[in-house]
């Protein structure tokens, strides 16, 4: 069988196993990693909580709690955890620590018997991602305020772990960061284009191991917290990489996979409308942060930032119907004019619309990282000011705190966001020519039937070409 | 394995509780060492001078500290003593030194229209 590969240059089932080097797969077995990397970034948020609650309402570029956060931290997730190493910074994140310490009673051990907390399961009807879907958009609602006050970032982070720590309280495992974390939302559906995965080697050795450890747990590792199955999943979306399974497999049969990007768009399973309007909901917002951040419209800023009432109410009233509504009603359109299009009247519109919804992926991802040029490029020099005085107490701990603002390569980040956002374009029309075949029986109808889904495609990357480019 | 896990327990103690009061009381330490004030800028909106009266030695050299937490710039004068900072800028950090070599309360004053109620913002000194 000829093999389908991407741009015609990689193989789609490509594999280069990181874990078959024997120092890569004794750090990922041993109980130490990742604990020592989440001790590290535990002291790093605690810096960064208390610049936040010292900062007030003090300017936010001069503030360690903002610019770590919404400068460093996210364009890094943007640029380098998200897109080439999926859930990484799940694996590092020390948010749930303390629910998983109740649960566990240890930080680094394998405790026996019944984990600890009240361990109730996770509604069923919300074993998906809308509570995640609104939570985050909700959060945008105060994004005039996040990345200008370091009070208004204590009091968004402070409540994440507060709510993590809550959660992991009275629900089993990491229930909040499956179901209500705002960070694990947009990273799980943009991990399905990483260039990374964990994934079992052998089918075999799985299909007779009972019982399966890496689900239930033994003494060297935790059943997995994350409630997946390793020996079996096959996408990336609700796998944190906490690596209990390299621990607890006892034939080794982990492995951590450097891929192409995108494969599990691919996946069939476990597509469904949640995931499909986390896509919208993350283009949407995409319009409007930039639209209020980096665009030249005065009074849009002055909406995000309450300077009335009215304005305000106005901004989230707009900004939830874009992503709630029109655009997935746009996409809507275009699917019921694909099945149109194909001829084929078995396949409910319903389908081809969560279908294609995850076209929308790589473009999405690829709109975010162009935005994130907007963000790292002029603000970038603030960070070695604030690294040298981090509360803007007149420190100077590495002789940078009078480093002067210097936007780095401005006059050039139209093409580096043009660049960008043309090549994950390229991504989602290869991808969404793939996804048309699955979801058509016949080719002639899936060429047919792509046709407006490629015409929506093409419209969002002019929509953002224009926006980003002027 | 006990002792491992107590171990943990106090690193985890010390990176939290224990990171906030190092660094509350390093600070306070330096503040003490090489400042005789510490005086917040504020818009009178925000919450005005912090504090508002400042309780010096006669005879002392004094230094005082302005940090001007706003988003605005604020400036700073102490016509009394002849002291005057120009434009504190919005996150930045002045210092002020004068001999408070006469005794009594004297008026200190934001010099930089930064709010509606920009006259209203003013403190004392008192030297006693």
């Amino acid at each position: 069988m000829a093999k389908d590969k991407l741009f015609g240059l990689i193989d789609i089932n490509w594999r280069f196993e990181l874990t078959r080097f024997k120092l890569i797969r004794s750090l990922f077995k041993s109980r130490w990693f990742p604990l020592t990397i989440i001790l590290v970034n535990l002291f790093l948020f605690v810096i960064i909580l208390l610049a936040g609650l010292l900062g007030g309402f003090s300017p936010g570029n001069f503030n360690f709690g903002v610019m770590m956060v919404w400068i460093l931290w996210w364009v890094l997730l943007m640029f380098v955890l998200v897109p080439v190493f999926s859930r990484i910074w799940c694996m590092m994140c020390p948010f749930p620590i303390f629910g998983d310490w109740i649960q566990r009673r240890r930080l680094l051990m394998v405790a026996e018997g019944k984990l600890g907390g009240l361990n109730k399961k996770w509604p069923k009807k919300l074993r998906n991602m809308w509570v995640m879907n609104i939570g985050f958009l909700m959060t945008t609602f105060f994004s005039g305020f996040f990345t200008i006050k370091p009070l208004a970032t204590f009091i968004l982070l402070g409540s994440i772990i507060l709510i993590a720590f809550l959660l992991g309280i009275i629900f089993e495992k990491r229930s909040f960061c499956l179901y209500v974390c705002p960070v694990s939302g947009f990273q799980g559906l943009y991990s399905q284009f990483s260039t990374a995965e964990i994934r079992r080697k052998n089918f075999d050795i799985c299909k007779k191991h009972k019982p399966k450890t890496c689900f239930v747990g033994d003494k060297k590792g935790y059943g997995c917290p994350w409630l997946v199955t390793p020996f079996s999943f096959k996408k990336n979306t609700y796998c944190g990489m906490c690596l209990e399974c390299f621990k607890s497999c006892p034939y080794d049969n982990m492995a951590f996979n450097i891929r192409p990007p995108g494969v599990d768009l691919l996946v069939k399973e476990k597509r469904g409308l949640d995931e499909a309007w986390k896509s919208f909901i993350m283009l949407g917002i995409a319009i409007v942060f930039f639209m209020t951040m980096q665009g030249p419209w005065g009074f849009l800023k002055d909406m995000v930032r309450m300077t009335t009432w009215q304005g305000w109410l106005t901004f989230i009233s707009a900004h939830s119907l874009i992503s709630l509504v029109v655009m997935p009603g746009i996409f809507l359109l275009f699917s019921y004019f694909s099945r149109l299009l194909s001829g084929n009247k078995e396949i409910s519109v319903r389908n081809i619309f969560i279908n294609f919804s995850y076209t929308l992926i790589p473009m999405g991802l690829g709109v975010w990282i162009a935005f994130s040029f907007g963000i790292i490029l002029p603000n970038g020099s603030y960070i070695l000011h604030i690294l040298s005085d981090p509360f803007g107490w007149g420190w100077n701990l590495i002789g940078t705190a009078g480093f002067p603002w210097t936007p780095i390569w401005t006059n050039l980040m139209g093409y580096f966001q043009g660049a960008t956002l043309v090549i994950f374009y390229l991504f989602s029309v290869a991808y969404g020519y793939r996804i048309s075949k699955q979801t058509y029986p016949k080719t002639e109808e899936a060429i047919r039937g792509w046709i407006p889904i490629l015409c929506f495609l093409t419209l969002i990357v002019i929509v953002f070409l224009w926006l980003y480019l002027g | 394995m006990r002792k491992i896990e107590i171990v943990l327990a106090i690193i985890v103690v010390f990176i939290t509780i224990g990171t906030v009061l190092g660094v509350y009381g390093i600070e306070r330490y330096r503040r003490s060492q090489l400042y005789d004030a510490v005086l917040t800028a504020r818009a009178p909106e925000n919450g005005n001078w912090y504090p508002q009266k400042i309780i010096v030695s006669y005879g002392e050299d004094i230094k005082i500290y302005i940090r001007n937490i706003d988003t605005v710039s604020h400036g700073f004068a102490l016509p009394d003593f002849e002291v005057a900072a120009n434009e504190i800028k919005a996150g930045d950090i002045e210092i002020i030194e004068f001999t408070a070599n006469k005794k009594g309360t004297f008026p200190f004053m934001c010099t930089v229209w930064c709010a509606e109620r920009h006259l209203e913002m003013r403190g004392e000194i008192i030297v006693e």
